[in-house]
Protein backbone atom coordinates (compact mmCIF):
# COMPACT_ATOMS: atom_id res chain seq x y z
CA UNK A 1 0.00 0.00 0.00
CA UNK A 2 3.50 2.32 0.69
CA UNK A 3 4.79 1.26 -2.68
CA UNK A 4 5.28 4.70 -3.48
CA UNK A 5 5.92 6.03 -0.31
CA UNK A 6 9.34 4.21 -0.20
CA UNK A 7 10.95 4.76 -2.72
CA UNK A 8 14.17 7.55 -2.58
CA UNK A 9 12.81 10.58 -3.73
CA UNK A 10 15.68 12.86 -1.97
CA UNK A 11 18.06 14.26 -4.78
CA UNK A 12 21.47 15.21 -3.99
CA UNK A 13 21.35 18.45 -1.69
CA UNK A 14 20.24 21.27 -3.42
CA UNK A 15 23.62 24.05 -2.78
CA UNK A 16 22.44 27.23 -2.68
CA UNK A 17 24.52 29.15 -4.32
CA UNK A 18 23.84 32.66 -1.98
CA UNK A 19 21.93 32.51 1.22
CA UNK A 20 18.77 33.68 0.93
CA UNK A 21 17.11 36.85 2.55
CA UNK A 22 14.34 36.19 5.32
CA UNK A 23 11.09 36.99 3.13
CA UNK A 24 9.19 38.21 6.69
CA UNK A 25 12.44 41.12 6.76
CA UNK A 26 11.71 42.05 2.62
CA UNK A 27 8.97 43.73 4.73
CA UNK A 28 10.45 46.91 5.85
CA UNK A 29 12.27 47.28 2.16
CA UNK A 30 8.50 47.18 0.85
CA UNK A 31 7.32 50.07 2.81
CA UNK A 32 10.44 52.33 2.95
CA UNK A 33 10.73 51.68 -0.99
CA UNK A 34 7.53 50.61 -3.00
CA UNK A 35 6.26 48.37 -5.12
CA UNK A 36 9.87 48.43 -7.29
CA UNK A 37 12.33 47.95 -4.21
CA UNK A 38 9.65 44.83 -2.89
CA UNK A 39 10.11 43.53 -6.41
CA UNK A 40 13.57 43.42 -7.26
CA UNK A 41 14.53 41.91 -3.63
CA UNK A 42 11.46 39.18 -4.37
CA UNK A 43 12.54 38.17 -7.61
CA UNK A 44 16.14 37.92 -6.08
CA UNK A 45 15.08 36.22 -3.11
CA UNK A 46 13.04 33.83 -4.72
CA UNK A 47 16.19 32.87 -7.39
CA UNK A 48 18.35 32.47 -4.06
CA UNK A 49 16.04 30.21 -2.64
CA UNK A 50 15.79 28.00 -6.31
CA UNK A 51 12.09 28.87 -6.65
CA UNK A 52 11.00 27.84 -9.76
CA UNK A 53 9.80 29.85 -12.70
CA UNK A 54 5.85 30.53 -11.46
CA UNK A 55 6.77 31.94 -8.32
CA UNK A 56 9.20 34.03 -9.97
CA UNK A 57 6.68 35.41 -12.19
CA UNK A 58 4.27 35.40 -9.58
CA UNK A 59 6.48 38.27 -7.65
CA UNK A 60 7.57 39.78 -11.17
CA UNK A 61 3.86 40.14 -12.30
CA UNK A 62 2.60 41.28 -8.64
CA UNK A 63 5.15 43.98 -8.69
CA UNK A 64 4.89 45.16 -12.53
CA UNK A 65 0.92 44.95 -11.53
CA UNK A 66 1.81 47.32 -8.80
CA UNK A 67 3.90 49.59 -10.38
CA UNK A 68 1.57 50.47 -13.18
CA UNK A 69 -1.18 51.01 -10.67
CA UNK A 70 0.48 53.61 -8.79
CA UNK A 71 1.60 54.84 -11.72
CA UNK A 72 -1.43 55.36 -12.94
CA UNK A 73 -3.24 56.72 -9.60
CA UNK A 74 -0.61 59.13 -9.98
CA UNK A 75 -1.13 60.01 -13.37
CA UNK A 76 -5.25 60.67 -12.55
CA UNK A 77 -5.16 62.50 -9.66
CA UNK A 78 -1.62 64.39 -10.41
CA UNK A 79 0.04 65.68 -7.76
CA UNK A 80 2.23 63.88 -4.89
CA UNK A 81 -0.63 64.06 -2.31
CA UNK A 82 -0.73 60.55 -0.76
CA UNK A 83 2.29 59.39 -3.20
CA UNK A 84 3.97 58.09 0.00
CA UNK A 85 1.23 56.39 1.34
CA UNK A 86 0.14 54.57 -2.26
CA UNK A 87 3.86 53.53 -2.50
CA UNK A 88 3.77 51.91 0.18
CA UNK A 89 0.01 50.35 0.37
CA UNK A 90 1.11 48.48 -3.38
CA UNK A 91 4.48 47.77 -1.83
CA UNK A 92 3.29 45.86 0.99
CA UNK A 93 0.44 44.01 -1.49
CA UNK A 94 3.75 42.71 -3.73
CA UNK A 95 5.38 41.82 0.04
CA UNK A 96 1.81 39.83 0.49
CA UNK A 97 2.79 38.04 -2.73
CA UNK A 98 6.51 38.07 -1.82
CA UNK A 99 5.80 35.80 1.72
CA UNK A 100 3.38 33.67 0.33
CA UNK A 101 5.32 32.15 -2.34
CA UNK A 102 8.92 31.89 -0.38
CA UNK A 103 8.23 31.11 3.15
CA UNK A 104 7.61 27.69 2.87
CA UNK A 105 10.95 27.33 1.05
CA UNK A 106 12.73 29.54 3.38
CA UNK A 107 11.71 27.33 6.15
CA UNK A 108 12.51 24.64 4.53
CA UNK A 109 16.02 26.00 4.33
CA UNK A 110 15.83 26.97 8.22
CA UNK A 111 16.01 23.30 9.02
CA UNK A 112 18.86 22.86 7.68
CA UNK A 113 20.58 24.66 10.51
CA UNK A 114 21.65 27.74 7.69
CA UNK A 115 21.45 31.19 8.69
CA UNK A 116 19.49 33.41 6.00
CA UNK A 117 21.74 36.21 4.63
CA UNK A 118 21.36 40.09 6.00
CA UNK A 119 19.13 42.14 4.13
CA UNK A 120 20.43 45.50 5.76
CA UNK A 121 22.97 46.62 2.97
CA UNK A 122 20.84 45.41 -0.21
CA UNK A 123 17.08 46.57 1.40
CA UNK A 124 18.85 50.43 1.89
CA UNK A 125 19.98 50.26 -1.19
CA UNK A 126 16.66 48.85 -2.90
CA UNK A 127 14.94 51.38 -1.00
CA UNK A 128 17.35 54.59 -1.89
CA UNK A 129 17.46 53.13 -5.66
CA UNK A 130 14.32 52.05 -6.47
CA UNK A 131 12.63 54.46 -4.67
CA UNK A 132 14.29 57.36 -6.13
CA UNK A 133 14.32 55.45 -9.51
CA UNK A 134 9.84 55.14 -8.80
CA UNK A 135 9.46 58.98 -8.59
CA UNK A 136 11.48 59.67 -11.47
CA UNK A 137 8.82 57.69 -13.00
CA UNK A 138 5.90 58.92 -11.46
CA UNK A 139 7.45 62.78 -11.67
CA UNK A 140 7.67 61.86 -16.04
CA UNK A 141 3.98 60.44 -16.24
CA UNK A 142 2.58 62.96 -14.34
CA UNK A 143 4.06 66.11 -15.92
CA UNK B 1 18.46 -8.08 22.53
CA UNK B 2 20.17 -11.51 23.22
CA UNK B 3 21.50 -12.54 26.03
CA UNK B 4 25.14 -11.86 26.30
CA UNK B 5 28.09 -12.69 28.95
CA UNK B 6 28.69 -9.12 30.19
CA UNK B 7 24.81 -7.82 30.42
CA UNK B 8 25.32 -6.11 33.50
CA UNK B 9 27.89 -3.66 31.59
CA UNK B 10 25.32 -3.38 29.20
CA UNK B 11 22.30 -2.92 31.22
CA UNK B 12 24.56 0.18 32.94
CA UNK B 13 25.29 2.07 29.88
CA UNK B 14 21.64 1.60 28.26
CA UNK B 15 20.93 2.55 31.73
CA UNK B 16 22.94 5.95 31.59
CA UNK B 17 21.79 6.27 28.00
CA UNK B 18 18.47 6.74 29.68
CA UNK B 19 19.32 9.17 32.03
CA UNK B 20 20.65 11.30 29.27
CA UNK B 21 24.50 10.59 30.44
CA UNK B 22 26.43 9.56 27.18
CA UNK B 23 29.39 10.27 28.08
CA UNK B 24 29.45 8.07 31.21
CA UNK B 25 27.68 5.53 28.80
CA UNK B 26 30.51 5.94 26.63
CA UNK B 27 33.05 4.91 29.43
CA UNK B 28 31.05 1.85 30.45
CA UNK B 29 31.05 0.80 26.71
CA UNK B 30 34.92 0.91 26.66
CA UNK B 31 36.27 -1.44 29.22
CA UNK B 32 34.10 -4.35 27.83
CA UNK B 33 37.12 -7.02 27.03
CA UNK B 34 37.44 -7.00 23.05
CA UNK B 35 35.87 -10.25 22.39
CA UNK B 36 32.84 -8.46 23.59
CA UNK B 37 32.83 -4.99 22.48
CA UNK B 38 32.25 -6.29 18.73
CA UNK B 39 28.69 -7.05 19.09
CA UNK B 40 26.24 -5.52 17.33
CA UNK B 41 24.30 -4.77 20.58
CA UNK B 42 27.47 -2.75 21.65
CA UNK B 43 27.64 -0.76 18.14
CA UNK B 44 24.26 0.26 18.87
CA UNK B 45 24.51 1.49 22.12
CA UNK B 46 27.69 3.23 21.50
CA UNK B 47 26.19 4.94 18.40
CA UNK B 48 23.16 6.09 20.17
CA UNK B 49 25.73 7.79 22.87
CA UNK B 50 27.48 9.36 20.19
CA UNK B 51 24.21 10.51 18.80
CA UNK B 52 23.28 11.83 21.91
CA UNK B 53 26.72 13.65 22.14
CA UNK B 54 26.22 15.42 18.47
CA UNK B 55 29.34 13.39 17.10
CA UNK B 56 27.90 12.52 14.11
CA UNK B 57 30.66 11.20 12.21
CA UNK B 58 31.88 9.13 15.01
CA UNK B 59 28.21 7.83 15.48
CA UNK B 60 27.68 6.97 11.87
CA UNK B 61 31.21 4.94 11.92
CA UNK B 62 29.46 3.30 15.25
CA UNK B 63 26.37 2.19 13.25
CA UNK B 64 28.11 1.14 10.03
CA UNK B 65 30.79 -1.43 12.42
CA UNK B 66 27.24 -2.74 14.10
CA UNK B 67 25.89 -3.77 10.53
CA UNK B 68 29.21 -5.27 9.69
CA UNK B 69 28.78 -7.01 12.71
CA UNK B 70 25.28 -8.22 13.14
CA UNK B 71 24.12 -7.87 9.46
CA UNK B 72 20.66 -5.47 8.86
CA UNK B 73 18.93 -4.10 11.12
CA UNK B 74 16.49 -1.31 11.55
CA UNK B 75 17.71 0.89 14.90
CA UNK B 76 21.48 0.37 13.41
CA UNK B 77 20.08 1.65 9.86
CA UNK B 78 18.08 4.71 11.55
CA UNK B 79 21.33 5.37 13.68
CA UNK B 80 23.40 5.42 10.27
CA UNK B 81 20.55 7.53 8.61
CA UNK B 82 20.25 10.42 11.25
CA UNK B 83 24.08 10.06 11.34
CA UNK B 84 24.03 10.55 7.57
CA UNK B 85 21.53 13.35 7.72
CA UNK B 86 23.17 15.55 10.22
CA UNK B 87 25.88 15.33 8.79
CA UNK B 88 24.69 16.51 4.97
CA UNK B 89 24.79 13.50 3.37
CA UNK B 90 21.34 12.97 2.21
CA UNK B 91 21.22 10.84 -0.08
CA UNK B 92 23.07 7.88 2.06
CA UNK B 93 20.51 8.72 4.77
CA UNK B 94 17.59 8.00 2.72
CA UNK B 95 19.19 4.66 1.38
CA UNK B 96 20.07 3.66 5.04
CA UNK B 97 16.44 4.84 5.67
CA UNK B 98 14.97 3.08 3.06
CA UNK B 99 17.08 0.17 3.87
CA UNK B 100 15.74 -0.13 7.44
CA UNK B 101 12.41 0.66 6.43
CA UNK B 102 12.24 -2.34 3.99
CA UNK B 103 12.94 -4.84 6.83
CA UNK B 104 10.43 -2.87 9.65
CA UNK B 105 7.89 -0.63 7.67
CA UNK B 106 6.11 0.17 10.43
CA UNK B 107 9.19 1.63 12.72
CA UNK B 108 8.62 5.04 14.14
CA UNK B 109 11.57 5.85 14.81
CA UNK B 110 12.87 5.66 11.10
CA UNK B 111 9.27 6.86 9.77
CA UNK B 112 9.93 9.72 11.51
CA UNK B 113 13.44 10.46 10.71
CA UNK B 114 12.53 9.66 7.24
CA UNK B 115 9.63 12.53 7.17
CA UNK B 116 12.09 15.27 9.03
CA UNK B 117 14.46 14.66 5.85
CA UNK B 118 11.68 14.88 3.54
CA UNK B 119 10.61 18.25 5.22
CA UNK B 120 14.25 19.71 4.70
CA UNK B 121 13.09 19.07 0.63
CA UNK B 122 10.23 20.69 0.81
CA UNK B 123 8.52 17.14 0.34
CA UNK B 124 5.68 18.43 2.78
CA UNK B 125 2.94 15.54 1.28
CA UNK B 126 5.23 12.46 1.59
CA UNK B 127 6.47 13.77 4.95
CA UNK B 128 2.89 14.12 5.84
CA UNK B 129 1.55 10.40 5.22
CA UNK B 130 5.14 9.11 7.08
CA UNK B 131 4.32 11.32 9.87
CA UNK B 132 0.93 9.70 9.49
CA UNK B 133 2.05 6.13 9.52
CA UNK B 134 4.36 6.92 12.66
CA UNK B 135 1.28 8.12 14.34
CA UNK B 136 -1.27 5.66 13.40
CA UNK B 137 1.51 3.02 15.64
CA UNK B 138 2.28 5.11 18.46
CA UNK B 139 0.36 8.37 18.69
CA UNK B 140 2.02 9.19 21.71
CA UNK B 141 5.83 8.44 20.91
CA UNK B 142 7.76 11.96 22.02
CA UNK B 143 9.30 11.31 17.94
CA UNK B 144 6.09 11.48 16.47
CA UNK B 145 4.86 14.67 18.31
CA UNK B 146 8.19 16.17 17.67
CA UNK B 147 7.67 15.47 13.97
CA UNK B 148 4.12 16.67 13.47
CA UNK B 149 4.89 20.24 15.01
CA UNK B 150 7.97 20.29 12.58
CA UNK B 151 5.62 19.49 9.84
CA UNK B 152 2.77 21.71 10.97
CA UNK B 153 5.93 24.38 11.26
CA UNK B 154 7.15 23.61 7.91
CA UNK B 155 3.75 24.29 6.06
CA UNK B 156 3.50 27.15 7.10
CA UNK B 157 0.40 26.60 9.93
CA UNK B 158 2.26 28.26 13.20
CA UNK B 159 -1.20 28.24 15.17
CA UNK B 160 -1.51 23.85 14.67
CA UNK B 161 2.32 23.84 15.54
CA UNK B 162 1.70 25.45 18.24
CA UNK B 163 -1.51 23.35 19.45
CA UNK B 164 0.23 20.32 18.62
CA UNK B 165 3.44 21.60 21.29
CA UNK B 166 1.13 21.82 23.89
CA UNK B 167 -0.74 18.24 23.47
CA UNK B 168 3.21 17.02 23.56
CA UNK B 169 3.90 18.97 26.76
CA UNK B 170 0.42 17.34 28.32
CA UNK B 171 1.43 14.02 27.31
CA UNK B 172 5.18 14.32 28.25
CA UNK B 173 5.69 17.00 31.08
CA UNK B 174 9.20 16.07 31.78
CA UNK B 175 10.49 16.14 28.11
CA UNK B 176 12.62 18.83 27.79
CA UNK B 177 12.13 18.95 23.64
CA UNK B 178 8.27 19.32 24.17
CA UNK B 179 8.99 22.33 26.24
CA UNK B 180 11.67 23.76 23.31
CA UNK B 181 8.87 23.22 21.10
CA UNK B 182 6.25 25.05 22.83
CA UNK B 183 9.07 27.87 23.60
CA UNK B 184 9.77 28.03 20.20
CA UNK B 185 6.04 27.86 18.46
CA UNK B 186 4.86 30.60 21.10
CA UNK B 187 8.03 32.93 19.82
CA UNK B 188 6.86 32.07 16.18
CA UNK B 189 3.72 33.78 16.80
CA UNK B 190 4.86 36.49 18.75
CA UNK B 191 3.74 35.50 22.67
CA UNK B 192 7.35 36.46 23.96
CA UNK B 193 6.28 35.41 27.38
CA UNK B 194 5.04 31.99 26.88
CA UNK B 195 8.06 31.93 24.83
CA UNK B 196 10.55 32.46 27.15
CA UNK B 197 9.01 30.35 29.57
CA UNK B 198 8.57 27.23 27.33
CA UNK B 199 12.45 27.69 27.01
CA UNK B 200 13.27 28.25 30.48
CA UNK B 201 11.05 24.78 31.14
CA UNK B 202 13.17 23.38 28.36
CA UNK B 203 16.64 24.35 30.32
CA UNK B 204 15.80 23.25 33.35
CA UNK B 205 14.71 19.94 32.16
CA UNK B 206 17.92 19.49 30.16
CA UNK B 207 20.24 21.88 31.46
CA UNK B 208 23.11 20.76 29.64
CA UNK B 209 22.16 21.40 26.07
CA UNK B 210 23.42 24.53 24.77
CA UNK B 211 20.48 24.79 21.83
CA UNK B 212 17.93 25.23 24.16
CA UNK B 213 20.53 27.39 26.48
CA UNK B 214 20.88 29.65 23.65
CA UNK B 215 17.37 30.00 22.49
CA UNK B 216 15.97 30.68 25.97
CA UNK B 217 18.46 33.72 25.78
CA UNK B 218 16.87 35.19 22.21
CA UNK B 219 13.71 34.58 24.30
CA UNK B 220 14.08 36.57 26.69
CA UNK B 221 16.09 39.49 24.28
CA UNK B 222 12.02 39.58 23.35
CA UNK B 223 11.49 40.86 26.84
CA UNK B 224 13.43 43.59 26.93
CA UNK B 225 12.63 46.58 27.48
CA UNK B 226 13.80 48.30 23.96
CA UNK B 227 11.49 45.32 22.75
CA UNK B 228 8.66 46.60 23.81
CA UNK B 229 7.53 49.19 20.77
CA UNK B 230 7.89 46.26 18.23
CA UNK B 231 5.61 43.82 20.21
CA UNK B 232 2.83 45.00 18.09
CA UNK B 233 4.15 43.61 14.89
CA UNK B 234 5.45 39.81 16.24
CA UNK B 235 1.92 39.58 18.64
CA UNK B 236 -0.49 40.66 15.36
CA UNK B 237 1.79 40.00 12.74
CA UNK B 238 3.31 42.98 9.92
CA UNK B 239 -0.11 42.73 8.22
CA UNK B 240 -2.72 43.28 10.51
CA UNK B 241 -0.67 45.80 12.67
CA UNK B 242 -0.31 47.74 9.51
CA UNK B 243 -4.03 47.80 8.67
CA UNK B 244 -4.81 49.09 12.43
CA UNK B 245 -2.24 51.77 11.43
CA UNK B 246 -3.94 52.80 8.59
CA UNK B 247 -7.39 52.93 9.97
CA UNK B 248 -6.05 55.16 12.62
CA UNK B 249 -4.23 57.57 10.64
CA UNK B 250 -6.94 57.99 7.93
CA UNK B 251 -9.45 58.01 10.28
CA UNK B 252 -7.90 60.62 12.35
CA UNK B 253 -8.24 62.51 8.90
CA UNK B 254 -11.65 61.97 7.88
CA UNK B 255 -12.64 63.34 10.85
CA UNK B 256 -10.93 66.39 9.79
CA UNK B 257 -8.32 66.01 13.10
CA UNK B 258 -5.13 66.81 10.34
CA UNK B 259 -2.63 67.71 13.20
CA UNK B 260 -3.44 64.54 14.99
CA UNK B 261 -3.19 62.50 11.71
CA UNK B 262 0.09 64.12 10.98
CA UNK B 263 1.47 63.46 13.95
CA UNK B 264 0.17 59.66 14.16
CA UNK B 265 1.62 59.23 10.83
CA UNK B 266 4.97 60.49 12.00
CA UNK B 267 5.04 58.33 14.99
CA UNK B 268 3.97 55.17 13.10
CA UNK B 269 7.05 56.12 11.00
CA UNK B 270 9.41 56.00 13.24
CA UNK B 271 8.23 53.19 14.42
CA UNK B 272 8.67 51.30 11.69
CA UNK B 273 12.30 52.51 11.17
CA UNK B 274 12.46 51.69 14.73
CA UNK B 275 11.75 48.38 14.28
CA UNK B 276 14.25 48.01 11.37
CA UNK B 277 16.71 49.53 13.07
CA UNK B 278 17.15 48.45 16.78
CA UNK B 279 15.95 44.56 17.24
CA UNK B 280 18.77 43.51 15.15
CA UNK B 281 21.19 45.70 16.71
CA UNK B 282 19.61 44.80 20.91
CA UNK B 283 20.18 40.80 19.59
CA UNK B 284 23.75 41.46 18.31
CA UNK B 285 25.17 43.67 21.23
CA UNK B 286 23.21 40.87 24.19
CA UNK B 287 24.19 37.95 22.16
CA UNK B 288 27.75 39.24 21.77
CA UNK B 289 27.88 39.24 25.65
CA UNK B 290 25.96 36.10 26.11
CA UNK B 291 28.95 34.45 24.77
Amino acid sequence: MNDDLFQPTIGSRQVLAVPPWRPSSIVYPAFFGGPLAVTVLGVLNARRLALGRNQQLAVAAAGLAAVVARLVVAGLFGGQAGARTLGTLFGLAVWGVVAATQKKAFRAYEYGDREPASLFGPGLAAVIGCGILENILIAVVVD
Amino acid sequence: MTEHAYAPALMRAHALLAADRPEEALRELAVLPESDAVSAIVFELRAAALLQLERWTEAGDAARAGLAAGGPDPDLLCQLGFAEYRLGRHETAERALLDGLAIAPEDVSLLCVYARLCLEHGQLDKARRLVDLAAAQQPDAPTVYATRVQLAHASGDDALAQRISREFVAAHPENAQAHALLGGTSAARGQVRSAYSGLRQAVANDPADRDYAKAAYEARIALHPLMLPVRPFARFGAVKTWIAAIVVIYGLRALGLYPLATVAGLAWFALCVYSWVVPPLLRRWLLRRWR
